[in-house]
């Protein structure tokens, strides 16, 4: 999945990034002929057209072997082919001829997309020695420094980014997301409202407001957000479990009920709204209906860590003490570092 | 407006017939002239002996009133005064009752006989709350019974509404003011307990500890293992009763823990049960010492203590003087390092009023000295029962009428502190309630007590039961799901935090382990000294099973201990432990091998330090180096190498030159102490010799160590 979802970041960057088109006279030269292919080339890869594009902008460089720009894009277009080899050894070509920002940036996502995160940070590096204020190198030096818990310099890169771009959403996006990992929540929620006047049809970022209103305890405030999330796309079905959340924390358990339930309507073999009706039943003492559903989850998903969790607890409850010490020993195998908590407190 | 009227009138008179006492006349029952007249002999009879009954219960009364200075606090505190005739009067009062059920009088006696007698019953309150309804004032009394049959049975607001009435309609004086003020702040207290309820299991620990007969008086060892209580059963030793209520003598029974399950429990040989009482008073942690309470003739009730010696116990020894006096000494609890005792006396002198808990310190001739009160911070005007002290070594169990209490005993939990007692505090329902709550002790983990209760459920009277601490409420944890990075459209489980445990981790190691002789493995016993190295001091000393050669010994955190395990004839072991204050609770399986003293044999001196670099030898290494005078001087024909090793840090030229020095440092100081220069040699070995890697902080500390080695004999 987070795969998938790099391929795509690195095509959007791509075409934002893509060598800039060349103009062509009517009458072709060699030369005319190979920036005319050049151009194809760029359709192509627009078009996600990958392999004609690489052919493209071989043709191209077969007359015209120094130029940086195709050699850049074939990369590209290599990237998307899976032949990073390839892509390689065209953008460092692309970078002996001419060492340009958006070049070097390629390269990051090049790297990035083959998750060598010290590559990626090199090339990221580069690119803002060439241009200190380059938007794009800026944000995903800011992501990369988010992903290794460095929110303070993640959130200076991201301020670098938007004061380049001062329209750059995810930039906005990802500095709250940012300042929330420091429990900056009115920070947060001020910046996830920023990204939203600039684009309010970005249903991720409703829901990261309304997490961020969770944690702030603004239950209200957090119901609605997730509320504008699901107005944008009804079935983003996160947001529906985030609003069953947030009504359970305000203690409104029909509500949260519903919106589980709604879940499971649509999506039958979602695991987060079974363990998620688990925590109800929990809450309402009824054990045995908590220890199935917790049940249902786990075998949906077996690394559902909080349904092993509460399935212990319920367990626990029941009088089923083995057991709920397995469970919980199986949450802390998933990382649950809080049910250590009850393994050292509960079990022998 | 006429309906009204009619309506209201029809209450009435329903309200009247229903309320109003209907006494034995033959005009009340037309046309069993006869059956009334049986029924009215049979009251009479039953009046007869409630009466008798009655005026040795107010004797007692007033007894009591007169030695304590107050009323009795807990309905157990009136010892079933009367009772034998108030047994004889049940019969014929109930044929009685079941004639009339509505008379007011014949209910209150029942009622009253309920209380005294079982009080917990149902139908006790019935009889006293339809005597009430019949007639308020049919005695002067009943307010007040009927009251604190409300609060036994934890109807804390009309127990409040009955107490508050009972001092309008009588006058009362200052002592039944202060009693009734007293019970309506303990209904007060029961009704904010119950309102927040402690989390926790309550199991009986099954028909292998508990049988029809009544099981009670709970002790402990640290680590769960071994059990022993006091039960009235009908293999008691010599097979009599006692004739003050007819229930087999007293005896102690003990059941160990095989598996996680507690095997049939067995009866401690006649070292231990006489033909009389004979009763838990308490248990040392590693459960190798036993103190039993006996009651013989005029000596009040004393306290014994006895020693496990192989698969039995030895013949009770009565505690000094300090202890047992005149009066009546019960619960007894050992500090962890077994230098002091905790202990329950009714005693006169430095009573603070009723039984009271006291400490005697050990003495440097290993007797016990003077008694001291723990003072008002613990002890009240009311009674304390049950003292246990946690072998963390600062948390004191006890049970108190004063205090908080919800009524009778309520068990209480302070901590030693910056040298004083913290303000106890009620552990809260359901581990207390309105009636005696008493004999609680609580496990070394501190997750766990067990207790004693007649509740309904289980194998009849007394049970011991095991109370498990589930702390606050867990909350459920919730999936959710977040896209935080734009770009990376990445899920993270939005996860709530739970929070800690109220009942804090017991702050305390529990060492246990078999000794062995090295060659043979056949299990030893041998003494165990606990040694505070901050001090330098030898704080206690135990000693392992002659057979089974096991050994239990409890550290609390915040100190660095070294143990030495000695026995004549082998070399000793010993070992370092650094437990930091915030070391949580845990248990270290130690077993231990001594090695003979024949030539070859080495050990490591594991509590000899040196300063970081140096070969200057740390004060707190005197113990070690006492114990291996102490065994050379024993045993003056051997010969001993001292070798020193360090870790691979450091050149080998430099390392090698440090245990040298170090080595002979050991030696100068046995020869300053007077051992022969001829029976030494020192070596230093540098890191040619490690036992452990050197690649870990583990590894290289194993090998930065002193030997000794026995080179002739």
């Amino acid at each position: 999945m987070k795969n998938k979802l790099l391929l795509l970041a690195l095509i959007c960057c791509a075409y934002l990034n893509a060598q800039d088109t060349v103009k062509v006279a009517t009458n072709l030269s060699p030369d005319q002929q190979a920036e005319l292919d050049y151009n194809n080339g760029l359709a192509a890869l627009t078009k996600k057209e990958f392999l004609p594009a690489v052919d493209l902008f071989t043709k191209c460089l077969a007359v015209k072997p120094t130029f940086d720009k195709a050699l850049s894009n074939r990369a590209i277009a290599y990237v998307q082919l899976k032949n990073t080899d390839a892509a390689i050894a065209d953008i460092n070509a692309a970078l002996k001829i001419n060492a340009s920002a958006d070049t070097y940036f390629n390269k990051a996502l090049i790297f990035m997309n083959l998750n060598k995160k010290d590559s990626q940070n090199v090339a990221l590096d580069n690119c803002l020695k060439q241009n200190p204020n380059h938007a794009e190198a800026n944000y995903y030096k800011g992501l990369s420094n988010y992903e290794v818990g460095d929110y303070d310099k993640a959130i200076d890169c991201y301020s670098k980014s938007i004061s380049t771009n001062p329209n750059y959403v995810y930039a906005y996006n990802d500095r709250a997301s940012a300042k929330r990992a420091k429990k900056d929540y009115p920070g947060a929620i001020t910046d996830y409202e920023k990204a939203i006047i600039i684009d309010s049809k970005l249903t991720f970022v409703h829901n990261n407001l309304g997490s961020c209103y969770r944690l702030n305890k603004n239950y209200d405030k957090a119901v609605a957000a997730y509320t504008k999330a699901l107005e944008t796309d009804q079935n983003y079905l996160t947001a529906l479990i985030n609003r069953g959340a947030a009504n359970f924390d305000n203690g409104k358990l029909p509500a949260a009920q519903n919106d589980f339930e709604a879940v499971l309507k649509k999506d039958p073999q979602n695991s987060f709204a079974y363990n998620n009706l688990a925590s109800i039943a929990i809450k309402s003492k009824d054990y045995k209906k908590a220890k199935d559903l917790a049940g249902k989850a786990i075998d949906l998903d077996a690394k559902n860590g909080p349904a092993y969790y509460n399935r212990g607890i319920a367990r626990q409850m029941l009088r089923e003490e083995e057991a709920s010490c397995a469970d919980w020993k199986k949450a802390v195998e998933l990382g649950l570092e809080n049910a250590k908590l009850f393994v050292s407190t509960n079990c022998d | 407006m006429k309906k009204n009227y009619i309506t209201l009138f029809i209450t009435l008179v329903c309200f009247y017939s229903k309320a109003q006492s209907i006494e034995f006349e033959k005009d009340n029952f037309p046309g069993k002239k006869e059956e009334m007249k049986a029924a009215r002999k049979q009251l009479d009879v039953g009046i007869e002996f409630y009466m008798q009954g009655r005026r040795e219960f107010d004797d007692f009364q007033k007894q009591f009133l007169s030695t304590n200075k107050h009323y009795p606090i807990s309905n157990h505190d009136y010892r079933l005064s009367g009772i034998a005739n108030f047994n004889d009067a049940i019969a014929p009062l109930n044929t009685a009752q079941a004639f009339n059920p509505k008379n007011a009088r014949v209910n209150y006696i029942l009622g009253f006989i309920g209380f005294v007698k079982d009080p917990n019953n149902p139908q006790t309150l019935t009889y006293m709350e339809t005597s009430y309804q019949l007639n308020a004032k049919v005695e002067e009394d009943i307010t007040y019974w009927l009251a604190w049959l409300y609060q036994l049975n934890s109807k804390w607001d009309q127990a409040i509404a009955k107490y508050n009435e009972f001092l309008t309609v009588k006058k009362c004086n200052a002592k039944e003011q202060e009693d009734i003020t007293k019970k309506i702040a303990e209904c007060t207290n029961g009704k904010n307990f119950s309102a927040n309820p402690v989390r926790v299991f309550v199991d009986n620990l099954g028909p292998n500890i508990n049988s029809y007969f009544p099981e009670y008086g709970p002790a402990i060892t640290a680590d769960e293992e071994t059990i022993t209580y006091t039960a009235r059963r009908d293999n008691t030793t010599g097979g009599k009763k006692d004739d003050g209520d007819n229930k087999f003598f007293e005896d102690v029974y003990v059941s160990n823990k095989q598996g996680g399950k507690w095997q049939p429990a067995k009866l401690l040989s006649k070292n231990v049960n006489t033909e009389s009482h004979d009763a838990v008073a308490g248990i040392s942690s590693d459960g190798s010492k036993l103190f039993i309470y006996r009651d013989m003739a005029k000596d009040g009730g004393d306290v014994y203590e006895t020693t496990l010696f192989g698969n039995d116990w030895e013949v009770p020894v009565k505690l000094n003087k300090n202890i047992n006096t005149k009066y009546h000494e019960n619960t007894v609890s050992l500090s962890f390092d077994g230098r002091q005792l905790y202990f329950i006396s009714n005693k006169e002198n430095g009573s603070l009023g009723g039984s009271d808990i006291y400490v005697c310190e050990l003495d440097v001739k290993g007797e016990w000295g003077p008694a001291k009160n723990l003072g008002p911070e613990i002890n009240t005007k009311y009674s304390e029962e049950g003292v246990f002290m946690h072998p963390d070594g600062k948390t004191m169990y006890f049970s108190s009428k004063g205090h908080n209490s919800m009524g009778g005993y309520d068990v209480y939990k302070s901590t030693f502190e910056n040298g004083k007692w913290s303000k106890p505090e009620n552990l809260g329902y359901p581990i207390n309630g309105p009636d005696d709550d008493v004999f609680f002790v609580i496990a070394g983990s501190g997750y766990r007590g067990y207790f004693a209760s007649a509740k309904q459920g289980g194998y009849g009277d007394q049970d011991i039961y095991k109370i498990t601490f589930l702390g606050p409420e867990k909350q459920p944890m919730l999936n959710g799901q977040d896209q935080l990075i734009a770009a990376i459209a990445s899920p993270v489980s939005n996860l709530k935090t739970e929070t800690a445990l109220e009942i804090k981790t017991a702050k305390l190691t529990i060492l246990k382990g078999v000794i062995t002789d090295a060659k043979n493995n056949q299990p030893l016993e041998a003494s165990i000294d606990l040694v505070d190295n901050d001090r330098n001091q030898v704080i206690a000393t135990f000693k392992s099973n002659s057979n089974s050669g096991k050994y239990l010994v409890t550290l609390p955190s915040g100190k660095n201990y070294g143990i030495a395990v000695k026995r004549d004839g082998y070399l000793f072991h010993s070992e370092n432990f650094n437990l930091p204050d915030n070391a949580d609770y845990q248990e270290f399986n130690k077993d231990v091998a001594l090695k003979k003293i024949e030539v070859g044999s080495v050990i490591v001196l594991k509590n000899i330090f040196f300063d970081f670099d140096k070969a200057t030898i740390r004060p707190e290494s005197a113990n070690e180096l006492e114990r291996l005078i102490k065994l050379l001087n024993d045993n003056p024909t051997i010969k001993i190498e001292l070798g020193s090793h360090t870790d691979s840090k450091g050149s080998d030229e430099y390392n090698l030159k440090l245990s040298d020095n170090r080595s002979k440092s050991v030696v100068d100081y046995l020869i300053g102490k007077g051992i022969s220069a001829a029976r030494l040699v020192a070596k230093g070995y540098g890191e040619t010799k490690p036992i452990d890697t050197n690649e870990t902080d583990s590894g290289r500390q194993n090998n930065r160590r002193t030997e000794f080695k026995i080179t002739e004999k």
